[in-house]
């Protein structure tokens, strides 16, 4: 048995099992919380400004990113680093199908995800033998090899120009502005988080996490872990494809330079920060991480060595993300 | 193309790779030994040849220090460096029982705040370099134009490789190295201190980027985000399969040829690709590397 | 126990908590007040670009505060809001957003970098706001001209590329030129221009495009050695610069090299890197300003700049090499704010910036904006450079782009 896995099992005998397990049961405290979510983010363009507005935009873009990567890595345990590279092709698709045939939206963002999705089925399967590290470096070889592709294939891409986007259409709507965005952005935010939360519950979620485990107990109990890898690829690619079409419906300029590791290693950070294997550590490790790089944009000079200590500290002292730590802290307190 | 230009082509290619190549065979050997015994990843690897190379900078440059004094003290602060690293930071990482992954999380943290440092000193921006060791002169070698530098590094490169390979075979603190990369739980058994093997590992890994550093500042130049050539070293570790030893040293020197060959015979735009589509060749063919050992399946 | 549902509600709550900052109201014309006018700022100031912004910000903001002694524009004071872009797009949007919406500038002056600062284009077009850039060639936002966008203080690529062919052609006789440049933005606009020149001049060009994070720069150099050119032209940045000056020089290439100002940040560093004066015995650099740095037509400049924040001028390597061209830009606004009258709006001063045409003393060239040109600097001078000694060379020579909208 290997470290690694040693690590893998002592992290589930110690948390919490009913994270992971299925509910049947729907509380209506639940479905409260989550009305009142939607309030917040339904009240949210009457009370700030276009600049506010933008960045929960990009937020929720994260927010998307994440839970794509959380199904991969978070549920399935596969390190897969070429997010960005999914995500680049969702932006481009999107914004070519809008630029050359002028698709409305929806239909530009359904096959942004399935055009992602397909790439990601076919890197899932090619990658399907590897394991670990090699596994995490191909799919980084790929990334980047993907990012030089953007970078170098002009006639689509634009190339190093980079790819003016034209506004995003539905019939006669034109989307000019974050504001008019934003509902778009928030409501596709919500059903690819109905959507985790439902894979998550699901068969297949469980497969998901059975291989995570332990393949060879999964194959013991006849999950097919092949599929299931592969599927987990797929949608996680396909999730990343839908985030780049968000993206495009706020921005009008996408550059190679935006889709390369670095932006992988982002979402990365942000769902381990936030709590490898939760739904909510990769939504709230969205949130917060790029509420963090937004408030340090405020303090230039430091703001790197800032951002390396939040890291260096949380993997210190809050090792299974904030929101478990938050939890924990929490119930000492209660308990007294 | 000719037949004859094609050949010129292909020595250079040649001489040249092998030259960088054992630039990236140093930083993959850094990388592997630490990957061995802690299976982490070490995203920080090319901030520590930076940091390395300030540090020379700064006792060269601006404390007129001789070479002599320089090369040992470069070397021995980025081995405590690494070591203090590993034992007050990942210790506790470690400690705290999270994913894996905290420790590769924590390495990116430390590549930051490396790089942030050097920012804030003022020397982080414009290209610099320090004398290098001997002054370059070119020679020919067939019809492949190299100077002594470059020999120089090669040869320096290739001593540090056998002399690390013999450490790692042949001496008490090598065999327990091995002993924690197979199974830490075991080799603890035995009596293997495993925090001590760790920091000896870190500091090890810091004092292979101290000599990479110092061998590559003058020919690379440096500066706060030189760092971004281990991903060279990345490839090359993969290439060679990522957990072997001799497997990083050729990685390094394959890795540092089909660059040049790519160069010299498809496009000097597809320079930065061509590591990429080695690694993907590679563990498509081979999920592995070139010398990893068997996919091992993990049991229950 | 706490349940997903939960988790989720508290994330959102953190992020209404950490956006609903109040938007304040805006007046008739954002930004100005009898006593005051806001400008909007924004350039890298922090990471591995910072050298392109902070002190290009720093040399404007001198400038401002020197008008506000003089007692402002039309008895206002000129308010600063700064920004760090990071060099990246979504930053810089953001920046500019902030800048715009929460801080009510009346206009922007701001973007050291060029791929970055076009993804706020369409933005600043659609609100309708005066946007002088300020070190960022950023073509991509220029062409096609906007009524809104000026840009190229510093140097438009396609200046760059354009006049080293002509120099090479006109100065060094070159029959074939050695050309390289970086793949990305910059190196294609300034490529698109070399080409067009060679064109039309007869030049033939051998082009080697490379990444800037380059390592080993022996292939594209064997390749140009192979295609024997009569003088290489580099228009890379500084550091894959000098590794191609060092390996040139190894590989035994003499022939004439000019470097352009995308690369000669700091020259005397450069002879450091390179290592050796023999390297540099065929040597030219292009430049855009008016004189050597520190030379007594900008020595003004340096002297303000020592004078305004002494701590930084005692830092190493300050100012860094790119501070005097935050000057010209803000030349361009103070002159716009003060020829727009005393009632400015947005739309009178990008009106008069459409018309604007003065010398800066500080550029090489006169700062010209016309109906379809919204690039500000188009002249380069060049100078022999031996590794101490610069020496300028007459004539004038003209990049032959020209846009086709």
């Amino acid at each position: 048995m290997s470290d690694k896995a040693a690590a893998m099992l002592s992290r589930s005998e110690a948390s919490p099992p009913a994270r992971w397990t299925a509910r049947s049961n729907v509380s209506p405290a639940r479905i409260g919380l989550l009305a009142l979510t939607t309030a917040v983010l339904i009240f949210l363009p009457f009370v700030v400004t276009g600049y506010v507005l933008y960045i929960a935009n990009l937020l929720l873009v994260f927010v998307v990113l994440c839970l794509g990567l959380h199904l991969v890595i978070g549920e399935t345990g596969q390190f897969a680093l070429a997010h960005a590279a999914f995500y680049g092709i969702g932006i481009y698709t999107s914004g070519l199908a809008g630029n050359a045939f002028g698709w409305p939206f929806p239909m530009s963002m359904l096959l942004a995800g399935l055009i992602a999705g397909a790439v990601g089925v076919v890197i899932g399967a090619v990658a399907l033998c590897m394991r670990d590290i090699y596994l995490a470096l191909a799919t980084f070889a790929f990334g980047e090899a993907l990012q030089w592709v953007f970078l170098n294939w002009d006639k689509v891409t634009g190339g190093p120009n980079g790819l003016r986007i034209s506004p995003a259409r539905l019939g006669t709507l034109e989307i000019l502005s974050d504001k008019q965005a934003y509902p778009v952005v928030a409501i596709t935010t919500l059903l690819m988080l109905l959507l985790t939360i439902l894979i998550s519950r699901s068969r297949l979620g469980r497969s998901f996490r059975a291989v995570r485990e332990s393949e060879v107990a999964a194959m013991a109990m006849g999950i097919p872990v092949r599929r299931a890898k592969v599927t987990a690829f797929g949608l996680s690619a396909f999730y990343a494809g839908v985030a780049g079409s968000m993206f495009a419906t706020f921005s009008t300029y996408i550059h190679p330079d935006s889709l390369g590791f670095q932006t992988t290693i982002l979402v990365l950070t942000m769902v381990v920060v936030g709590g490898l294997g939760s739904i909510a550590g990769a939504v709230g490790g969205a949130v917060v991480f790029g509420l963090i790089s937004e408030f340090l944009r405020q303090t230039p000079s430091y703001q790197e060595i800032i951002y390396g200590l939040i890291l260096i500290v949380f993997m210190m002292y809050a090792p299974r993300g904030l929101f478990a730590f938050i939890h924990d802290k929490a119930g000492r307190v209660f308990r007294g | 193309m000719t037949l004859e230009v094609a050949f010129l082509f292909l020595q250079q290619g040649v001489a040249s790779g092998l030259i960088i190549g054992s630039v990236y065979a140093l930083l993959a050997l850094a990388i592997v030994v630490i990957f061995k015994t802690s299976e982490v990843p070490n995203f920080s690897q090319g901030e520590m040849v930076m940091a390395a190379a300030y540090i020379a900078l700064y006792l060269l440059v601006f404390r007129s220090l001789p070479l002599w004094i320089v090369m040992p003290a470069t070397i021995l602060l980025a081995f405590a460096g690494a070591a203090l690293f590993r034992r007050l930071i990942l210790n506790q990482v470690a400690r705290a029982n999270g994913s894996p992954v905290n420790l590769v999380i924590a390495t990116l943290g430390l590549s930051y705040v490396l790089r942030g440092f050097v920012r804030q000193t003022g020397f982080g921006d414009t290209p610099r370099s320090f004398p290098p060791v001997i002054e370059p002169e070119s020679i020919l070698i067939g019809q492949a134009s190299v100077t002594t530098l470059d020999l120089v590094i090669l040869a320096t490169a290739i001593i540090v490789m056998a002399a690390f390979f013999w450490m790692f075979k042949y001496t008490k603190i090598g065999r327990a190295m091995r002993a924690v990369g197979m199974n830490p739980k075991a080799a603890q058994l035995v009596g293997v201190d495993l925090t001590r093997i760790h920091m000896i590992v870190w500091g090890l890994s810091g004092a292979i980027s101290a000599v990479a550093a110092l061998l590559i500042s003058p020919k690379v130049l440096m500066t706060a985000d030189m760092g971004s050539i281990v991903t060279l070293g990345f490839a090359a570790a993969i290439v060679g399969g990522f957990t072997s030893l001799p497997g990083a040293v050729v990685g390094g020197f394959l890795i540092g040829i089909i660059e040049n060959l790519v160069g010299l015979f498809v496009a000097s735009r597809a320079i930065v690709l061509a590591p990429f589509l080695a690694i993907m060749l590679v563990l498509v063919i081979r999920p592995q590397g070139l010398f990893g050992g068997r996919v091992e399946i993990k049991k229950v | 126990m706490k349940c997903t549902a939960t988790r989720i509600f508290w994330g959102a709550a953190l992020l209404a908590a950490g956006l609903a900052h109040a938007s304040s109201a805006g007046a008739q014309e954002p930004g100005l007040t009898e006593k005051t006018i806001k400008i909007g700022m924004f350039s890298p100031l922090s990471g591995a670009n910072m050298a392109y912004g902070l002190d290009v910000v720093n040399a404007a903001k001198m400038y401002y505060n020197k008008i506000n002694k003089d007692g402002g524009v039309h008895g206002r004071q000129i308010e600063l809001v700064i920004e760090d872009d990071r060099c990246n797009a979504n930053d810089l949007v953001s920046a500019v957003k902030k800048l715009v919406e929460q801080d009510q500038v009346f206009m922007l002056n701001g973007g050291s970098c060029s791929a970055a600062a076009v993804a706020a284009k369409d933005y600043v077009v659609r609100s309708k706001i005066p946007w002088v850039m300020l070190n960022a060639s950023a073509d991509g936002a220029l062409y096609p001209p906007t009524d809104y966008i000026f840009g190229a203080f510093s140097i438009s690529q396609y200046a760059v590329g354009g006049s080293v062919v002509d120099f090479g052609k006109q100065h060094l006789k070159a029959k074939k030129i050695g050309y390289i440049n970086h793949d990305d933005a910059y190196g294609a606009w300034n490529l698109e221009a070399a080409q067009e020149t060679a064109k039309q001049l007869g030049v033939e060009l051998a082009v080697e495009s490379i990444n800037a994070n380059i390592t080993d720069v022996t292939a594209p150099l064997i390749k140009l050695r192979a295609a024997n050119p009569d003088t290489i032209a580099i228009t890379t940045y500084a550091k894959p610069a000098a590794l191609i000056i060092k390996k040139a020089y190894e590989l035994g290439i003499t022939k004439p090299i000019v470097l352009t100002v995308t690369g000669t940040a700091n020259l005397s560093q450069l002879v450091e890197n390179v290592g050796s004066k023999d390297a540099l015995k065929n040597f030219y650099v292009q430049d855009v300003l008016a004189d050597v740095p520190g030379g007594p037509k900008i020595k003004w400049v340096y002297d303000m700049y020592k004078e305004s924040y002494p701590d930084l001028a005692a830092k190493p390597d300050h100012p860094q090499a790119y501070m005097p061209y935050g000057i010209a830009p803000a030349m361009s606004v103070v002159k716009a704010l003060t020829d727009a009258g005393p009632n400015p709006t947005r739309e009178k001063v990008a009106e008069v910036l459409r018309n604007q045409k003065f010398d800066s003393g500080v550029m090489a060239g006169p700062i010209e904006f016309g109906p379809n040109d919204r690039a500000a600097q188009e002249s380069t001078i060049y100078l022999k450079f031996d590794g101490s000694q610069q020496t300028l060379i007459p004539g004038s020579f003209k990049s032959l782009w020209k846009y086709k909208g």
